[in-house]
């Protein structure tokens, strides 16, 4: 699978646009370190057949002081009563690392097979916990020291979704863009969404504003990411081209959105500015918004006054106003990009996939 | 065209001769001699120089693989020796290869293997450059099943014959099992292997499949479905 330096397209926007972005360089620093550290921890618990993949903070390389770490223990291999020693063996290598527990949903810090990602797409033995580490897996992951099994399931995932797709595998599929893929993305991103009015209603509140904080930049940075995975095969002919085979359609699909699976949310975002031109001035207060982001999830006392924020005094409180002025910030950058540029096909491809 | 062979390992396991006579009974062109323990290394150097191997239009020596650091020397000079004289490619594991200067002098008749999943190295396309940055004369047998094993979509598959095309002097064809065993040719796996068929080079392909010899002529055809409608009839 192809490799890439994390935040490398980023940095090169950086010195592109004159800017500085202190944040960003922190937490790629952070975000080594807790790999290395993670790696050489867990090296015991990996093998060919499973990979200790992350996600969250850790995959979009965005981690601060506070982060915790999002796990499973992908197994794409044989039975093996070894692999729950195995769980239990990270699991205390992250309690080690980190102070703070995995989310509270029962979704990470397990064994996730392989098998139940590519199969159960859509149905009832879709879960929510499922669906969440494939969509994770394809949006913001990152896999730990060995990984063969991470290597070998995520492209047939893709596969799935690029088989399963009656048009796209024709090259029926205008522009090229994979619906089903597109679809489930979007689902997912529908999700979350929900998902956070559930927890503020089962929570009682409780850290309801950093939760907000999260779905107006970091969960829609990767929705944006999966928008741009599916739209992005206007430029590859191939895709659209009925008289290439089904077949070469297929792997280079396959080929395409591994190598962009391969990429951080960020990367892909900034490589997208970078190829839209006049969106400087959008794309400096983009990331100039989410590096800000950044500051208060790595300051101590702004996390804690977020995650204790009384719904009923929100308006009034600066910092939960400077958020809130951050993600609109963020997302008139995205409108720049996706709504109102001249020059690139978003706007048609998205009046064209984006609601109906 | 696409002349399949068999490696003698897969028929008769160690013993070479037996292997090397089966398959000019069933008259194929195409053969690898096989010594994948070190102890079988010195059988194949004596078998090689005492038999006329010229019915087959393509030979090649598969090396072993359970040999130590301290062997490699010997292991690599032994094979050398045969592969100047008679132009074989040897195959060789690059997990195996510990001292890439002893493998150096092969220059063009090494040839380097992809691995399954359960290897460290040459796995991918990334894995497989790092080797041939080091030993860039050195071609590649490039082993389906292995690529098939380690991504079922065949997208490594497609990344490595298209990165590697110009250096893939045979393919090995079989199944692989989640084990990292090979297996006969299963349909899922025909069906694998025919969505890379056309970016397959025209090189011998040798079948790993471990075959009785009553059970050799059926691996034959089944081998030869992957090729099917591409040639209309495909040599064996």
């Amino acid at each position: 699978m192809p490799q890439t330096n994390p935040f490398e397209i980023l940095f090169a926007l950086e010195t592109t646009l004159g800017a500085s972005w202190p944040q960003f360089h922190a937490a790629h620093e952070r975000t080594l370190k807790l790999c290395e550290d993670l790696d050489s921890s867990t090296s015991a618990s990996q093998d060919a057949d499973a990979s200790i993949v992350t996600f969250g903070s850790v995959g979009r390389f965005e981690v601060t002081d506070a982060s915790d770490i999002d796990w499973v223990l992908l197994i794409d291999g044989q039975a093996d009563l070894a692999h729950q020693r195995r769980v239990l063996d990270i699991a205390g290598a992250v309690d080690r690392l980190m102070k703070k527990k995995v989310g509270q949903e029962g979704t990470f810090g397990k064994m996730a097979f392989s098998h139940d990602l590519v199969q159960y797409i859509g149905g009832g033995e879709d879960t929510n916990a499922n669906f969440t580490r494939r969509m994770l897996l394809l949006l913001e992951s990152r896999p730990i020291g060995r990984r063969g099994a991470y290597d070998a399931v995520l492209p047939v995932i893709l596969e799935r979704y690029l088989t399963g797709d009656h048009g796209w595998i024709r090259g029926r599929a205008l522009h090229g863009v994979p619906r089903f893929l597109l679809n489930d993305i979007v689902r997912y991103w529908r999700t979350i969404a929900v998902d956070y009015a559930y927890k503020q209603w089962t929570r009682d509140n409780r850290g309801w504003a950093l939760r907000s904080a999260k779905l107006r930049l970091s969960r829609k940075l990767i929705y944006t990411s999966g928008l741009l995975y599916c739209l992005g095969f206007i430029d590859h002919e191939w895709a659209a081209d009925q008289k290439v085979a089904q077949t070469d359609r297929k792997i280079q699909g396959i080929d395409r959105l591994q190598s962009l699976c391969a990429l951080t949310p960020l990367d892909l975002l900034a490589d997208a500015f970078m190829k839209s031109t006049g969106l400087s001035d959008s794309a400096s207060r983009v990331f100039g918004a989410y590096d800000a982001f950044l500051e208060i999830l790595s300051d101590d006392s702004q996390r804690k006054h977020l995650e204790n924020l009384d719904a009923d005094a929100a308006d009034g409180d600066e910092l939960w106003n400077h958020v809130r002025d951050l993600g609109n910030t963020f997302q008139d950058g995205l409108n720049a990009l996706f709504l109102d540029h001249p020059e690139n096909k978003f706007p048609e491809l998205i009046r064209k996939y984006g609601v109906f | 065209m696409w002349p399949i062979g068999f490696s003698t390992g897969a028929l008769f396991k160690e013993f070479i001769a037996k292997g090397v006579e089966f398959s000019r009974e069933l008259k194929l062109r195409s053969v690898e001699l096989s010594a994948l323990r070190l102890r079988e290394l010195p059988n194949l150097i004596d078998f090689v120089n005492r038999h006329d191997l010229s019915a087959f239009s393509y030979v090649s020596l598969h090396a072993p693989t359970d040999f130590s650091p301290e062997q490699e020397a010997d292991v690599a000079r032994q094979l050398l020796a045969v592969a100047l004289k008679k132009r074989w490619f040897v195959v060789v594991h690059p997990d195996c290869i510990r001292d890439v200067e002893v493998w150096k002098p092969f220059g063009e008749w090494l040839c380097i293997e992809n691995m399954d999943k359960r290897k460290p190295v040459g796995r991918t396309v990334g894995e497989l450059d790092a080797i041939f940055a080091i030993l860039p004369k050195a071609k590649l047998c490039f082993d389906i099943a292995h690529a098939r094993q380690v991504d079922t979509s065949m997208t490594e598959a497609y990344r490595i014959l298209n990165r590697f095309r110009d250096r893939i002097c045979q393919v090995h064809m079989s199944e692989v099992t989640s084990t990292s065993k090979h297996d006969r040719i299963s349909d899922a796996a025909v069906r694998s292997f025919r969505e890379v068929l056309t970016r397959i080079p025209n090189v011998p392909i040798i079948l790993e499949s471990p075959v009785t010899p009553e059970s050799a002529v059926s691996e034959l055809e089944q081998a030869s479905r992957v090729f099917a409608q591409t040639t209309a009839k495909t040599p064996v």
